[in-house]
């Protein structure tokens, strides 16, 4: 591949925003929910939970596919593509921006997700074990497919001169996403990013979490000294991606620059995540993104409420940090979203920094000692925000932190290259 | 100016584990297609393309495989084979070098059986734990990571058929944003009997002919002069990954020669430079669609055609990056020549196609 060395790096903005979350469809929505603290616990409807002593998730329940979806037949689409092409539709609109608009660009699509559409595969595998192979259905078969995430964007809007990506990276893969959205258009590859991540709720997940004792009974209480565990949660974040120039030549309203990301693997073990290597994570994305640990205002964690993340996510950050700032989760919220999670934890972010505002960390009592992080506790804070930290962990020690800043704060030339580990 | 170039693959196929077996099967034009054994597989394919003799504890020993699934002991395998060529830089920089690998949805086996459990259990939550990062879809790339402590970005892409051009755009992607000095990249698929009935039930009837394979490919990709100066010969420099969508039937051919004609400007590449190309082939009426537009964006080509899914199958997740595969092993131990170029490229019925052109010199 031969790079273009005369292009100058672009500067990255987001433009536009799609949420479908358990507390809220579409940004204005998810951003109220933000603000005002809302949490939407209710027992799990997604599959019979019968046998479990407890069920609770973080769903989305107001969801009507043809409300979003409006060129492809959303039966041929699992549950986590139905979000993420609806999440993509809000986003494009939210730009300001039409799918005729975008049909003239050239386009990266890249979705994260953890199980793609493992809820038609659940679904599928009652089937089987009721009728046997020979009666699976056609239909399910077709759509239970990774690839279908962000193919699915690409034949709703009808793009043409695109690229349809989807990135299973587990509980990660939105900042990963957003991560390769950031790299296409920086460097001149693509003109609009359309970048995030979709889940839907599944027995599968439900019960492989249960038995690694981790599923909270009733709250997601992170960085709480009572906390136990996560909740499930789904939905999806699209966030739209293009460079400053383009956003400033066509009046757009800019919610936040994205400054740059870090990505690393733990190479250790396949569940419990490593200290020093999230700490690593970090290190790397301020130095991509270049901006230094104590300008860094808040932090939106991946936070899960389980023992192990919280206190080694902690301990990562007073590790890198000073002094570290306020670091919420957004789980509280919403549960754990999976593949979605820190796509909409950035969305978030872009939001707290366009609306001055920190979201809070919900169903919080008494900080964990061993976490000792100002969790801005229950309710919102406002404040004004230049530079913000989005922290997303996965199985596998998978990790991705992504920077966004407010657009106004830089002035003068452009920021360096990010540069490599020293050789 | 810079150029990223393969310097090293890794291959699993039906014809065997390593390029060696590669290289002699399609010397030899030879099927890896075989009967079933319908005692193990109870499966609606009379036929498959497996990898022979292929276990988790056979290539990687009896220790960590317990519960280690077939696509992902393909993966590590395969990875291995390219950790070799830069054993001692991996070492020393584990942080440096990148692993991006694709699959289709993970394993299907692992998810749905971990279903099962769960559906048939005296209890719901009566499922073996070890068996749960089975079901998540990074644990091929992120066990290949443990396994070889490989500590750069970990990615895992997804996109039917096309899976190993994402992975090798991403590849460039990640290595262009200054995130790694080196990446592996690549896609692995296994033969499982839950495979096989959602392939089955997927397939338009036309399409039900077409047995299934698996397998894996892994390349090292990293600039030029890296490769160089450690001694490593440049087997084809990456001249241009590119996509395109289409919509309808009437599409994919109008689509894909658009695709490969901004390839080959991206590559600089004249059409008549093309010596080989490697089409998926798939999906009956794509097939056809698929030649044509590769003869329409190459006036003047006299390529070579390696049409590896007729001597191993549907490789699904795979196939791209096996046909990548099969173009190095076409090449030669040199890789391409001066002047040479070689076109990889792929339509999925889902709507996208893509290809890659290898560059040569």
């Amino acid at each position: 591949m031969v790079y273009d060395e005369e292009q100058r790096p672009r500067r990255v903005v987001i433009t536009g925003l799609g949420a479908v979350t358990s507390i809220g469809l579409g940004a204005p929505a998810f951003l109220d929910g933000l603000k005002s603290g809302r949490s939407e616990v209710k027992p799990i409807t997604a599959f019979d939970t019968t046998g479990f002593a407890h069920a609770n998730a973080c769903e989305v329940t107001d969801f009507v596919p043809t409300e979003w979806i409006h060129h492809v037949d959303p039966q041929e689409l699992g549950r986590a593509t139905q979000f993420s092409v609806a999440a993509a539709n809000m986003a494009v609109a939210d730009a300001g921006l039409s799918a005729r608009d975008l049909r003239e660009r050239r386009v990266l699509v890249s979705i994260g997700t953890t199980d793609a559409e493992s809820r038609d595969l659940d679904t599928l595998t009652g089937i089987q074990l009721e009728e046997g192979p020979e009666r699976l259905s056609p239909g399910l078969a077709r759509r239970a497919q990774a690839g279908r995430l962000s193919s699915g964007i690409v034949r709703e809007l009808g793009l043409v001169d695109v690229e349809a990506l989807t990135i299973p990276t587990a509980c990660a893969a939105g900042n990963y996403a957003i991560g390769s959205g950031f790299d296409a258009i920086r460097h001149g590859e693509v003109e609009t990013a359309l970048c995030g991540g979709a889940d839907a709720v599944c027995r599968k997940t439900f019960t492989g979490f249960y038995r690694l004792g981790t599923i909270a009974p009733e709250v997601c209480q992170p960085f709480d000294i009572d906390r136990k565990g996560i909740l499930t949660g789904e939905g999806a974040g699209v966030l739209l991606l293009e460079s400053l120039d383009s956003a400033l030549a066509r009046g757009a309203r800019i919610y936040a620059e994205v400054l740059g990301y870090g990505l690393n693997c733990d190479a250790h073990h396949p569940v419990s995540p490593d200290r020093n290597s999230l700490a690593r994570c970090m290190e790397i994305a301020h130095r991509n993104a270049g901006v230094a640990q104590e300008d860094i205002d808040f932090i939106s964690a991946h936070g899960t409420g389980t023992r192990a993340n919280d206190v080694t996510e902690a301990g990562a950050i007073r590790q890198v940090f000073d002094a570290p700032p306020p670091t919420v989760s957004i789980k509280s919220m919403l549960g754990h979203s999976m593949g979605a999670a820190s796509a909409l934890a950035a969305a978030a972010c872009a939001l707290a920094i366009t609306e001055n505002f920190i979201p809070p960390t919900l169903n919080h009592r008494e900080t964990d000692p061993e976490c000792a992080l100002d969790c801005v506790p229950n309710e919102a804070r406002p404040a004004v925000l230049n530079v913000v930290q989005n922290n997303a962990l996965a199985f596998a020690g998978n990790n991705a932190v992504v920077i966004l800043g407010r657009v106004d704060r830089v002035s003068g030339p452009e920021r360096a290259e990010p540069v490599k580990e020293a050789a | 100016m810079s150029s990223l170039v393969i310097s090293a693959w890794s291959a699993i196929s039906p014809y065997g584990v390593g390029n060696a077996p590669l290289r002699k099967g399609l010397a030899e034009g030879r099927d890896a297609v075989a009967a079933l054994d319908r005692d193990i597989y109870e499966v609606p394919f009379q036929q498959a393309a497996l990898v022979p003799d292929f276990t988790a504890a056979q290539y990687l020993g009896k220790k960590g495989t317990r519960t280690m699934d077939r696509v992902t002991a393909l993966a590590v395998t395969a990875v291995g084979g390219v950790v070799e060529a830069v054993a001692e830089e991996l070492a020393a920089r584990p942080e440096q070098t990148a692993l991006v690998l694709g699959t289709g949805s993970g394993s299907v086996q692992s998810i749905m059986d971990f279903t099962k459990d769960s559906l048939t259990g005296e209890r719901p939550y009566h499922v073996e734990p070890a068996r749960f990062p089975n079901t998540v879809m990074n644990r091929a790339a992120g066990q290949s990571a443990i396994w070889h402590r490989i500590k750069g970005p970990n990615t895992t892409v997804a996109g039917g058929s096309l899976t190993g051009l994402l992975a090798l755009n991403h590849a460039l992607r990640l290595h262009r944003g200054g995130h790694c000095t080196r990446v592996f990249c690549g896609a692995a698929e296994e033969f499982t009997t839950q495979r096989a009935w959602l392939e089955w039930h997927g397939r338009a009837d036309e399409e039900r002919g077409t047995p299934l394979g698996e397998g894996a490919a892994v390349f090292l990709v990293e600039p030029a002069e890296d490769a160089a100066a450690a001694g490593r010969t440049a087997l084809a420099r990456v001249g241009a990954v590119r996509f395109r969508g289409y919509q309808g039937t009437d599409g994919p051919r109008e689509a894909l020669s658009v695709c490969v004609r901004n390839a080959l400007d991206t590559a600089g590449v004249a059409p008549e430079d093309i010596r080989s190309v490697a089409p998926l082939g798939g999906g009956g009426k794509l097939a056809a669609e698929e030649e044509q537009a590769v003869t329409d964006a190459l006036p003047g080509a006299h390529p070579e055609w390696i049409r590896l899914r007729e001597h191993v199958g549907d490789t699904s997740a795979a196939a791209t990056a096996l046909q990548l595969a099969a173009v190095l092993a076409t090449a030669g131990e040199r890789g391409l020549g001066p002047g040479e170029a070689a076109l990889v490229t792929g339509v999925e019925r889902d709507g996208q196609v893509g290809c890659a052109v290898l560059v040569g010199g």
